[in-house]
């Protein structure tokens, strides 16, 4: 199985946007736009110890994972959005965002490699 | 119907991205992308069709947004988008006008297109009803429904026009069939209040005991049968006008009731408690003359002062001279395109006929006589012996006319000659009258064979 098919699938944006290619490659440009911020936003947050400022980034990641089907992370930012509601600025929490940032460079080397 | 015009207001420019590509997939749809609330506000002079909002956005909360709209643009649709399903936010949204509230999920997009699709139907109907009622406005204009050039009819036109400038009570009087709703109607559908209803209701048709709650309503239980709440005439018509007829039927203990609701404009249900404010126009109508049912105590003075408004008196058919015949010509033109019938002319024998009848049924009773005539003529002319009044004997309004002793005798020739197929010897024995009398009015065309 390669890269691509274990971290994202397009199927949901595809029903979003038609089978169009133009329109994919449009919202894929978006997304390596935008995501990467967001990234950057909550591990930021967490080097300052900013928890309102990370939720709020998670918020709008969580749509935005669920549409480019990054299935291994649904949860994983669904919990970082919790806990920092919670301010629970943890250890557990510091794991999670390695991992949706892990996640996220293999996404964002395959999309730029298949899309681009 | 024109592009539908939507605003997407989403801070989150990829998710922004997708809705409006989606919803522009739908050619007819026009879709803006409004990154935060102010940008969004800055353009309502688009007046979108229907506005789709992320509830958290950076420069304020969808609910503060959706109160700025709704309260410069109460019409429109604004949908929130979130993130998160929260109910009793979404409850809020709701109570404060929400048109629904959606959660960011895989079902997003069908719920989106199945929502724009509601309101575009609701949108088309309400332009169907808006067009249907500007119809309504156009039938009614008062010169289409109301046609005559004798003097009297002029005065009842200027009158019309002097009420729908104002929101002045009418008082209508006149003859039965001398067209007291037509005038109400023409009234309201003139009037700044022509969008609002016009709601009419015949008093001397309700039962004494069942026009109180026929008028204001009743409370569920308030009495035996009634099983739902009702809504009442005068809620009905609420912004609009209400139109009462034969109010001079209405017995003394409603007309109380009556009075208090005109004086403090508000109601209550019967069997209810709440005070409902009321802004009705009021438009009354009688065949009797409400100044002398005063005078028997039949009628109480105060109410009659308070509905007497502007009175108009609407003239019999008999006292409006030519108008019979250019009423008689409008009926016939319109019985024959309704039915689809080639263009009927009326002949000038037929037309001195119905001048020398009293119409005691007036123009209702003119266009029966004509639609009648209309369907027993088998030529393109409509001539006296399709003009039938047999419906009403004319003898018996004779005296109603005050006319000159020789303008009776020509009528009684007339009708004597009518009943006895013209024999003029046996008119001229019956009536005692020499024959070369009758022979001379028919020589001078003063009697019509």
């Amino acid at each position: 199985m390669s890269d691509n098919q274990e971290r994202y699938h397009l199927d949901k944006l595809i029903g979003f946007v038609g089978d169009d290619p133009a329109a994919v490659q449009n919202m894929v440009r978006i997304f390596l736009q935008t995501t990467p911020e967001l990234l950057e936003a909550i591990n930021e947050s967490f080097k300052q110890k900013y928890a309102e400022n990370m939720a709020k980034a998670a918020h709008s990641l969580k749509p935005t994972l669920d549409v480019f089907g990054i299935d291994s992370l649904h949860d994983v930012i669904r919990t970082i959005e919790k806990k920092a509601r919670a301010e629970e600025l943890d250890n557990e929490l510091f794991e999670l965002i390695n991992e949706l940032n892990t996640v996220l460079e293999c996404v964002f080397k395959s999309l730029k490699l298949n899309y681009l | 119907m024109d592009a539908f015009r939507i605003f997407i207001v989403e801070d989150d420019l990829l998710y922004g991205e997708m809705l409006r590509h989606h919803l522009a997939l739908n050619p007819d749809n026009e879709v803006y992308l409004y990154r935060n609330g102010e940008e969004c506000l800055k353009n309502m002079y688009r007046e979108p069709n229907m506005v789709s909002l992320d509830y958290s956005l950076p420069d304020m909360s969808g609910l503060d947004i959706m109160r700025r709209i709704k309260k410069d643009f109460p019409d429109i649709p604004v949908i929130i988008v979130s993130g998160q399903e929260d109910i009793s936010t979404a409850v809020t949204l709701l109570r404060e006008g929400a048109y629904d509230y959606f959660v960011k999920d895989d079902d997003v997009k069908d719920r989106l297109w199945n929502v724009i699709k509601k309101i575009r139907e609701n949108l088309q109907l309400r332009s169907e009803i808006s067009y249907l009622k500007e119809e309504i406005g156009r039938k009614y204009e008062f010169r289409n429904v109301i046609k005559g050039n004798s003097p009297s009819i002029k005065q009842i036109f200027s009158l019309i026009e002097k009420s729908i400038k104002t929101n002045i009570s009418v008082s209508i009087t006149g003859e039965t069939g001398t067209g007291k709703e037509l005038v109400a109607k023409a009234i309201h559908y003139n009037s700044k209040r022509a969008k609002k209803p016009f709601v009419a209701i015949n008093v001397s048709a309700i039962p004494k005991d069942l026009i109180e709650s026929e008028m204001f309503g009743h409370e569920k239980g308030s009495f035996t049968g009634a099983v739902t709440r009702k809504i009442g005439k005068f809620e009905q018509a609420q912004g609009g006008t209400i139109f009462l007829d034969e109010i001079a039927e209405m017995d003394l203990s409603m007309q109380t009731k009556l009075l208090r609701v005109l004086q403090e404009r508000e109601l209550t249900r019967v069997g209810g408690n709440d005070l409902i404010k009321i802004d009705v126009r009021l438009i009354v109508a009688t065949n009797l003359v409400l100044s002398d049912e005063v005078k028997k105590g039949k009628f109480r003075e105060d109410l009659y002062y308070r509905l007497l408004g502007l009175p108009i008196e609407l003239p019999p058919l008999r006292y409006r001279g030519n108008d019979i015949i250019l009423l008689a010509k409008h009926f016939v033109d319109e019985f024959c395109h309704e039915n689809k019938m080639k263009k009927l002319s009326i002949t000038e024998s037929a037309q001195q006929k119905m001048m020398q009848y009293p119409f005691p049924g007036n123009v209702r009773e003119l266009r029966a006589i004509i639609e009648l005539a209309a369907v027993l003529t088998d030529s393109d002319k409509i001539d006296e012996s399709h003009i039938s009044f047999n419906a009403v004997d004319a003898t018996e309004n004779l005296l109603m006319e005050e006319n000159t002793l020789a303008e009776y005798t020509r009528k009684i020739i007339s009708y004597y000659l009518q009943k006895h197929n013209n024999n003029v010897l046996l008119v001229a024995k019956k009536l005692d009258i020499g024959k070369s009398t009758i022979y001379r009015m028919i020589k001078e065309k003063q009697i019509i064979l």
